[in-house]
């Protein structure tokens, strides 16, 4: 089961990266037309998945929302590792005060839900896309920076980091040569977890009307504006609710298989 | 069969706010309670107050002096005759004899002047409204007349008295200095009896009621503020009656049109639902542009694809059906190639290969504003965009929470936006009369129009004269210069739908967009 596990999720957050990259080329309609004479259509061949109720092309639709949905990922995920390993590093490199004030900073950003925070930062920052990914990646990067922190000071007493300072190696060498590629591995596995939670914030927040401005598509915009037509068009709020459960599912499930190659007690467990 | 019962399931398995199913569902809880819902609690139900007062409580509790009827009529009620005097600046009001408030104290000549001079004190929070600093004095003549004078002849005087707020009457045994009131006492057909926040509100029969009392012994309104859940409810025989402006959505409302259990109702025009293009700020400042939206938006498609049919479309700033309106005035036709004609005319040029007009290098686009919580703005918005993308004008929709969105009312900080009219009694007069503030959406949509001052100073004179002649000929010159100045785009006509069960009985519509008239509900059986 394991074993089938990484490749099964690689296969599917591929497909869905290479929807989401090719959205341009592959959509048959342009996502943001609207021909309201046409609404609500079955599906046919003009029209794969039918069309919304301003008769806007759905397939082409969910192709650009995944654009939408994981640019708007991979966005955060940027902001989240820069700012976890940034602050992480520091404090666990320089100790003290320094560590002391920072890590204060990351509790009272983990006290607060990241769903109530990111919406506080909505609110003071306006809404737009731009805001929504600013604002769920700052109530998320604590605990990137705690566990950054965590492991940058078990390896900073290690022996050959000891030996690398022996031998008068600038901390910032040491950061880059010997402590980055130990986080490497721990980090892509925490965040190959949070992707998905990522998107389901994304989604939340841009359900409430708080992510892009219409008509752009995306699926969680998607779903809250199909929502007058559930009894009548049910699959305008199943589908895009499909692909968000598709997407999460397959990003956890990238994220269970990597833990397990990469976690030496696991797979210990595994032989 | 399959089907519908595995939709039937879907919404509770997803999370939807679903209404506990309780065995109410087959028995009504008591006889002759109407179970109806609204979107929130009715509030402290003050008579003088606004928000959150719901308008259609206070209604159900407070009376006016004189009733408005539908197409501008007056009818008696707490006054049973008026008159006016020969300078126009007073009214002498002949009160109903023998009323009691439903704590026992009379209504009479005092307690007209108790609540007239309370509101009176506070006039800042009637700023909106003219008669109000319009009232110079109220007197009691005797226990039974009412004089109130004015600072000057004020045509709406007693459309004004019509209105839901803020002059009604509560018991001047509950007035409390301050302003506030001590507990919701009317002289209407119900009184509140039960309030419990974020459940439901419960009225019952005035007994003591001077009119004809109502059929119904009590209304159940419970708070349910999402339309979904709403219309789930009156499915499962959780609430008896939906009654509003967008109390469900068009494909709902159509959906039991189709239903024969159900009987659906629409009213005539209530008020106008409408886009304010604003003539101070780039691009609609150049009315070709303004002119071309007109003719560029598929109005009729609208109407029936988005709207469903369900209200009217709207050619005019009012419905014909309201005083001094039926001027004959017709929106320019949906033509989009007369759009592109004005904007080429006055030099907006598509760029080859470009999907935006150009002038003297600037873009032609603009913000449409609307409530991003408003499905149905939100999709006439999007449509709306569509029809203008196609004349090769760019509309950046802007969804912002309703505080943003009444911001940008006040401020001006739009190119057009959803700006509804009052509907009756306030239209067109109040409304009108409003287009002097600041801070109105409209106001700030006409003030780049030449002829701005002169629209104000007319709108003052149209409420102040006495010959009626003269004001029809006030109104026929402002609605005229509104209409060709192209400063709103009308979409349709607001209109109140009801949906009940066929066997509940005969729901008629209230004269206004806020008055649920449940003292006329005559239940079967």
């Amino acid at each position: 089961m394991r074993r089938i596990l990484l490749p099964l999720a690689v296969a599917l957050v591929a497909l869905l990266l290479g929807a989401a990259l090719l959205a341009p080329w592959i959509a048959p309609n342009d996502p943001e037309a609207t021909d309201i004479a046409r609404r609500l259509l079955p599906p046919s061949a003009g029209n794969w998945l039918g069309t919304d109720h301003l008769g806007r092309d759905l397939l082409s639709r969910l192709l650009w929302g995944a654009r939408a949905s994981f640019g708007a990922v991979a966005a955060i995920l940027v902001l989240v590792l820069a700012l976890g390993c940034a602050v992480g590093t520091l404090a666990g490199m320089a100790g003290g005060v320094v560590d002391a004030v920072l890590m204060r900073v990351c509790d009272a950003f983990m006290t607060v839900p990241t769903l109530v925070l990111a919406l506080f930062m909505i609110g003071a920052l306006g809404t737009g896309i731009a805001n929504v990914v600013v604002a769920i990646a700052l109530s998320h990067w604590a605990w990137y920076a705690r566990l950054v922190r965590g492991l940058t000071l078990s390896l900073r007493q290690r022996e050959h980091i000891l030996a690398a300072r022996v031998a008068g190696l600038s901390r910032l060498a040491i950061l880059r040569r010997h402590v980055l590629p130990v986080l490497a591995g721990q980090l892509a596995v925490l965040a190959s977890l949070d992707l998905g939670h990522w998107m389901l914030h994304l989604a939340g927040l841009s359900f409430l009307g708080l992510g892009l401005a219409p008509p752009a598509p995306e699926w969680g915009i998607m779903i809250n504006d199909a929502r007058p037509f559930f009894r009548t068009a049910p699959m305008l709020v199943l589908l895009p609710g499909a692909a968000i459960l598709l997407t999460v599912m397959a990003f956890n499930l990238l994220g269970d298989a990597l833990r397990d190659r990469l976690d030496p007690a696991l797979r210990g467990h595994a032989h | 069969m399959r089907r519908r019962s595995l939709l039937r399931a879907l919404p509770a398995l997803s999370g939807l706010p679903v209404l506990p199913r309780p065995a109410a569902a087959a028995s009504r809880p008591l006889p002759r309670t109407l179970r109806f819902s609204w979107a929130g609690n009715a509030g402290p139900l003050h008579p003088h107050r606004y928000a959150p007062n719901q308008m259609y409580a206070q209604a159900m509790l407070y009376e006016p002096l004189v009733r408005y009827m539908e197409g501008g009529r007056l009818a008696p009620a707490l006054a049973t005759a008026w008159e006016r005097e020969d300078d126009g600046r007073g009214y002498v009001f002949t009160l109903r004899p023998g009323l009691r408030f439903t704590d026992g104290a009379p209504f009479d000549a005092a307690a007209v002047v108790a609540n007239i001079r309370a509101l009176l004190a506070q006039p800042s929070r009637h700023n909106w409204l003219e008669l109000v600093a319009q009232i110079e004095d109220v007197e009691a003549v005797d226990p039974g007349t009412v004089r109130l004078r004015l600072r000057g002849p004020y045509h709406p005087a007693l459309m004004e008295l019509a209105l839901i707020r803020p002059l009604r009457f509560a018991s001047p045994a509950v007035l409390r200095p301050d302003g506030g009131v001590d507990a919701p006492i009317g002289t209407g057909p119900w009184l509140l009896a039960e309030t419990h926040p974020g459940q439901h509100d419960l009225f019952r029969r005035n007994p003591g009621y001077w009119g004809e009392p109502p059929a119904l012994e009590q209304v159940m309104v419970r708070v349910v503020s999402d339309s979904n859940t709403r219309a789930l409810a009156l499915e499962a025989g959780e609430i008896d009656l939906v009654y509003g402006t967008d109390q469900l959505d068009a494909d709902t409302f159509r959906r039991f049109a189709a239903d024969r259990r159900f009987t659906t109702a629409i009213s005539p025009p209530l008020a106008t639902r409408l886009v304010a293009l604003n003539s101070a700020r780039f691009p609609t400042d150049d009315p070709a542009v303004r002119r071309a939206i007109a003719h560029g938006i598929d109005r009729a498609a609208l109407v029936r694809h988005v709207l469903l049919d369900t209200e009217p479309a709207a050619g005019t700033l009012f419905a014909e059906n309201f005083p001094y309106t039926g001027l004959g005035l017709r929106a320019p036709a949906f033509d989009r190639a007369a759009a592109v004609a004005l904007l080429e005319q006055a030099g907006w040029h598509l760029p080859p290969g470009a999907r935006l007009r150009q002038r003297e290098g600037r873009e032609l686009v603009l913000d449409l504003c609307f409530t991003g919580g408003d499905a149905l703005q939100k999709a006439l918005a999007e449509a709306m965009q569509g029809d203008l993308a196609r004349i090769g004008i760019g509309a950046r929709l802007l969804g912002e929470d309703s505080a943003t969105y009444l911001g940008r009312q006040k401020s001006g900080e739009f190119g057009m936006i959803f700006a509804d009219t009052w509907g009756a009694p306030y239209d067109p007069h109040a409304f009108l009369g409003s287009m002097r503030q600041p801070a109105h959406a409209d106001y700030q949509a006409q003030r780049g129009l030449p002829m701005k001052d002169e629209v104000d100073r007319r709108i003052g004179a149209v409420l102040a004269t006495t010959d009626e002649e003269k004001r029809a000929a006030e109104y026929r010159w402002l609605l005229t210069t509104l209409h060709e100045q192209a400063v709103y785009f009308p979409i349709s006509f607001l209109t109140n739908k009801l949906v009940h069960r066929a066997d509940l009985g005969a729901v008629p519509f209230g004269g206004t967009r806020y008055e649920i008239p449940f003292d006329r509900i005559r239940p079967h059986g």
